[in-house]
């Protein structure tokens, strides 16, 4: 059982900006993530030997090279390759490593899980080769690979012009980049997109490199079916309205090898959840989002949430909330002085106000588009685990299930491993055309384990005869 | 080696051959399992368990579930599982 | 204003919706409360055992009535619980177990349970699936399993069926005695009927005090976890010989995995938390019982409320001194004998003779007028076991 003063869970820009936060104003933290480095998942590091070649590095390798090294530099205690599947109390975090099941306990917990893709799902959305727009990121930042020989990217926001960027340096095809939005979308959000000039002339650079490379920019399409057995093998797109609905246009096919596609993301705030912190729909933020205050304190004492886990906003604003969090734990501990904190923390706070209207701009593109859960098939799949399809979870709601966890229950929808990440937005947004609105829908109950974990890793050594058996149960 | 690995932007590791369903794969060090094996062309890692339906890897980042394959006999996210040489793997999920 | 009911039930478990199905389809008007979804507490979260191995001595004859009420529920309930008959077994891994394991298995085979001690060989004939070290394993035909989660599914539509007027997210905030029977205070304002039955489960306490009554009633906090899906590791259900494992694999291959080990949580708060200690003491029991499962991972665990009374007998009957009112729950280990109980109860209410004797409360009230029952009497004398145990 390790003490310490604070434990953040996962260490991408905010949780790594918590830890530090925290750790400069004196307290000791540990720091823990399922990765073996900091960074996230948009500075994930390629695991060594493989690395970016010199020539090839962009600004993310560099900021995410900065975050390791502040880590690394710092009395922060890193713990990688952890896997966390138990919060209780306040606070006891079991997390299963290389060493087997560890626990660690702090008075003070950040939570700084990330975001999750959504997938709104259409008619081959489970066949192999079609991945998330987050995982085209991961395969062509971190592993140095491209998703197939052709790929239709597809979606929204700007990972579409990343990834298809990405692969056409790398080397690869893209096919289409298939858009929801429209120009008239991106030009209204130019103005506050131009708040960061950086990110806008990154994005720029995207748009010219897929130009260049002649990439055909369907915008108003989606996505409407792909099909192959085995392996991706074709994609249908179609032209839709600003809500995402299909305007009876023409279709079109392309012959690819996969696809990557991705609706927005959607707040993994689980760790509030499991430990029953109050929770709020926000739309704006991407769904169920913790209650915060200004710093990111929940509702449960000694809680802070901070990053797209908690409302998603991109990279900057996570790494300011998380700063401010890191602060406010130090000072709800009583070691920063009040002043200090005033003057930190009012940086952060403004820099963080500044950052948000571009994540506005952002978080608009991305928004979720009920009307295409609405279209959705009624043999379409919904929940990849255990293969629930629209029908089903229709046939539920018209049984009597008013609530998600209730419909979880007459359907096994959210019951598999992926513990309803997959499904959850999707069956909720179903569920409340019925019940009136996503308060009244609910959000799945946390419970553990955080992620599905071997029984082998949580067992241990031990001998039978040394289980701590509680007394029988009267005869 | 393949055409999915981008040629001249990254640095790779050593070589390592896997055994996938019998079969022999090569990789690098620093690649993640699921990442080689969709090099290798294998995008099917499983199926899922109530409809039998061919699932590949989707999130490559431990959420989806999808890309649980046996490494040396051990249900594993091969999204999290770095390459080694000798590995053992069936394209298999829990089912 | 409508007419009154003939009955109004609080509480929309297994107890109350049982006793409203009856009295429904025997013409009663019924009308049954829930605040929040059919068999969400209790009936729907626990582990769904069906055995005559982990049941008390004195429920044994309600649990084996039961178990044939669950074994045929598309035929009286009309609807598919997912249950299971299979056979079930109690396993002695050390001496200490195995006094446990004879002594309470002769105990309930007294009692009618059809348990037999059998050898480690028989044992891994009838269960290729256990573990070494096996001393003695107690082996019950009249075993099995249902599918907890879908009990609401399942009761909703027969209760629909039935007639019942069911008021679910409706919170009942108390009760008022009357003219001619109860009004049932809703935030939509008070509903009347005849009769009043109060299936609260671990809320059965707030329930009785709204008529002045005193029954206290115990929380248990039980964990809970499931596997995912995973190959067939295991036919039966396995126990041990002091209770705390319960474990079997549903047809569509998940493991759950119980025992009773307390998390922490009461009435308020539910199962708000599990305690790590005990969730990886009770998957190291069940991957002794069962080895393969230790290749499985764990997709969920939780923590639901179990009621339990002063003697850990159920307290099903009329409530002394006020005509027309009763209470049914808090059965220990009660999905097993809930179903069975409770229509007795219903039996009562409709003015027939049940054809087994209920569990009066007068027992468990904190009045010392109170006298105990027989069938609490037939509790208490079980309750002897040897002095270490």
């Amino acid at each position: 059982m390790t003490p310490a003063d604070l434990i953040v869970v996962g260490a991408g820009p905010a949780g790594a900006a918590a830890a530090l936060a925290a750790s400069e104003a004196g307290l000791q933290v540990v720091l823990l993530d399922e990765a073996f480095a900091p960074g996230g998942q948009i500075y994930r590091a390629p695991p060594q030997p493989l690395s970016v070649a010199p020539t090839a590095r962009g600004a993310d390798d560099a900021a995410g090279d900065a975050l390791r090294a502040a880590v690394a530099a710092s009395a922060v205690v890193w713990t990688g390759g952890a896997r966390v599947w138990s919060i209780s109390g306040a606070f006891r975090v079991d997390a299963v490593t290389a060493a087997g099941s560890e626990s660690f306990t702090a008075p003070r917990l950040v939570a700084a899980t990330g975001a999750h893709e959504r997938l709104v799902p259409f008619p081959g959305w489970t066949t192999p080769g079609v991945i998330g727009l987050a995982a085209a990121t991961i395969l062509l930042k971190s592993q140095g690979m491209v998703p197939g020989r052709r790929t239709v990217v597809a979606g929204c926001g700007p990972l579409l012009a990343a990834v298809a960027a990405k692969i056409v340096a790398g080397g690869g095809e893209v096919a289409a980049v298939v858009d929801l939005a429209g120009p008239g979308d991106w030009l209204k959000a130019l103005p506050r997109m131009a708040s960061r000039p950086d990110l806008l002339r990154q994005g720029l650079g995207w748009a010219l490199k897929l130009g260049a490379a002649r990439v055909p920019v369907l915008f108003r399409h989606m996505v409407t079916g792909v099909s192959g057995g085995e392996t991706c093998e074709t994609v249908t797109v179609a032209p839709v309205d600003a809500e995402g609905r299909l305007t009876g246009g023409r279709s079109r096919m392309f012959d690819v090898d996969a696809l990557a596609i991705g609706h927005g993301l959607v707040p993994g705030c689980e760790i509030p959840k499991l430990l029953r912190a109050a929770h709020r729909f926000a739309p704006e933020a991407g769904g169920w989002t913790p209650v915060r205050d200004a710093f990111g304190r929940c509702s449960v004492a000694g809680l802070y949430a901070v990053g797209d886990g908690a409302a998603v906003a991109g990279a900057e604003p996570a790494r300011l909330s998380g700063c401010l969090a890191g602060l406010a734990a130090a000072q709800d501990a009583g070691r920063l002085p009040a002043d200090v904190f005033a003057r930190e923390a009012g940086a952060a706070r403004a820099a963080l106000d500044k950052a948000l209207v571009f994540a506005g701009a952002i978080n608009r593109l991305m928004r979720a588009r009920p009307a295409m859960v609405e279209a959705i098939a009624a043999e379409t799949v919904i929940c990849r685990c255990e293969d629930v399809r629209r029908g089903e979870i229709e046939a539920a709601i018209a049984a009597g299930a008013r609530e998600i966890n209730q419909l979880k229950h007459f359907t096994r929808c959210g019951m598999g491993p992926c513990q309803g990440r997959m499904c959850g937005e999707t069956a909720a947004t179903l569920l409340a055309r019925h019940v009136g609105s996503r308060e009244a829908a609910g959000y799945w109950t946390g419970r553990p384990p955080l992620r599905p974990v071997p029984l082998a890793d949580l067992l241990g050594q031990f001998d039978y005869a040394d289980i701590p058996v509680p007394t029988p149960a009267p005869l | 080696m393949t055409a999915l690995r981008m040629k001249d932007t990254f640095r790779r590791g050593d070589a390592v051959t896997l055994t996938v369903e019998g079969r022999c794969v090569m990789a690098h060090r620093g690649e993640t399992l699921a990442a080689a094996l969709l090099a290798a062309g294998m995008a099917r890692l499983r199926h899922s368990p109530r409809d039998f339906s061919p699932r590949g890897a989707y999130c490559f980042m431990g959420v989806c579930q999808e890309c649980v394959v046996r490494v040396d006999g051990v249900l594993r996210q091969s999204c999290q599982v770095p390459v080694e040489d000798g590995l053992v793997v069936e394209l298999k999920g829990s089912l | 204003m409508s007419a009154p009911s003939d009955l109004a039930i609080v509480g929309g478990g297994i107890h109350g919706a049982t006793v409203a199905l009856f009295c429904a389809r025997a013409g009663m008007k019924t009308v049954l409360f829930e605040r929040g979804s059919l068999c969400r507490e209790a009936s729907g979260v626990n582990a769904g055992t069906l055995t005559m191995q982990m049941t008390r001595v004195a429920l044994i004859p309600y649990a084996l009535q039961a178990h044939a009420m669950w074994a045929s529920a598309r035929e009286w309930l009309g609807h598919d619980v997912g249950v299971v008959v299979c056979d079930g077994l109690s396993l002695a891994f050390t001496p200490r177990e195995v006094e446990l394991l004879s002594f309470r298995a002769g105990k309930r085979r007294e009692a009618g349970a059809p348990i037999e001690l059998i050898s480690e060989a028989t044992a891994r004939a009838v269960e290729p699936g256990l573990g070494e070290g096996v001393l003695l394993a107690g082996h019950c035909k009249v075993d099995g399993y249902a599918n907890a989660y879908l009990t609401g599914q399942a009761y909703r539509a027969a209760l629909i069926e039935a007639g019942v007027d069911l008021r679910e997210e409706t919170p009942v905030s108390g009760v008022d005695r009357e003219e001619g029977g109860f009004a049932v205070q809703t935030a939509a304002g008070p509903v009347r009927a005849r009769r009043l039955v109060l299936a609260g489960g671990v809320w059965l306490e707030e329930m009785a005090a709204w008529l002045g009554i005193d029954l206290p009633i115990k929380v248990l906090v039980n964990q809970l976890a499931v596997t995912e899906r995973v190959a067939p590791v295991m036919r039966t259900v396995v126990g041990i010989a002091s209770g705390l494992l319960s474990l079997k694999q549903y047809p569509h291959g998940t493991v759950v995995i119980g025992g009773g080990w307390q998390g922490k949580g009461d009435r308020q708060r539910g199962g708000a938390e599990l305690v790590p200690e005990s969730l990886i003491g009770n998957m190291r029991l069940a991957c002794h019982a069962i080895p393969a499962l230790r290749d499985a991972r764990l997709a969920r665990a939780w923590a639901g409320l179990e009621a339990e009374t002063a003697d850990a007998l159920p307290a099903a009957g009329p409530i002394p001194g006020i005509p027309d009112a009763y209470v049914c729950g808090s059965v220990h280990s009660g999905y097993t004998s809930g179903p069975y109980i409770a229509r007795l109860l219903a039996q009562r209410i409709l003015g027939q003779e049940p054809t087994d004797p209920l569990f009066p409360i007068d027992r468990l009230l904190a009045s010392p007028a109170a006298s105990p029952s027989p069938s609490a009497d037939a509790g208490r004398a079980t309750d002897e076991q040897p002095q270490h145990v």
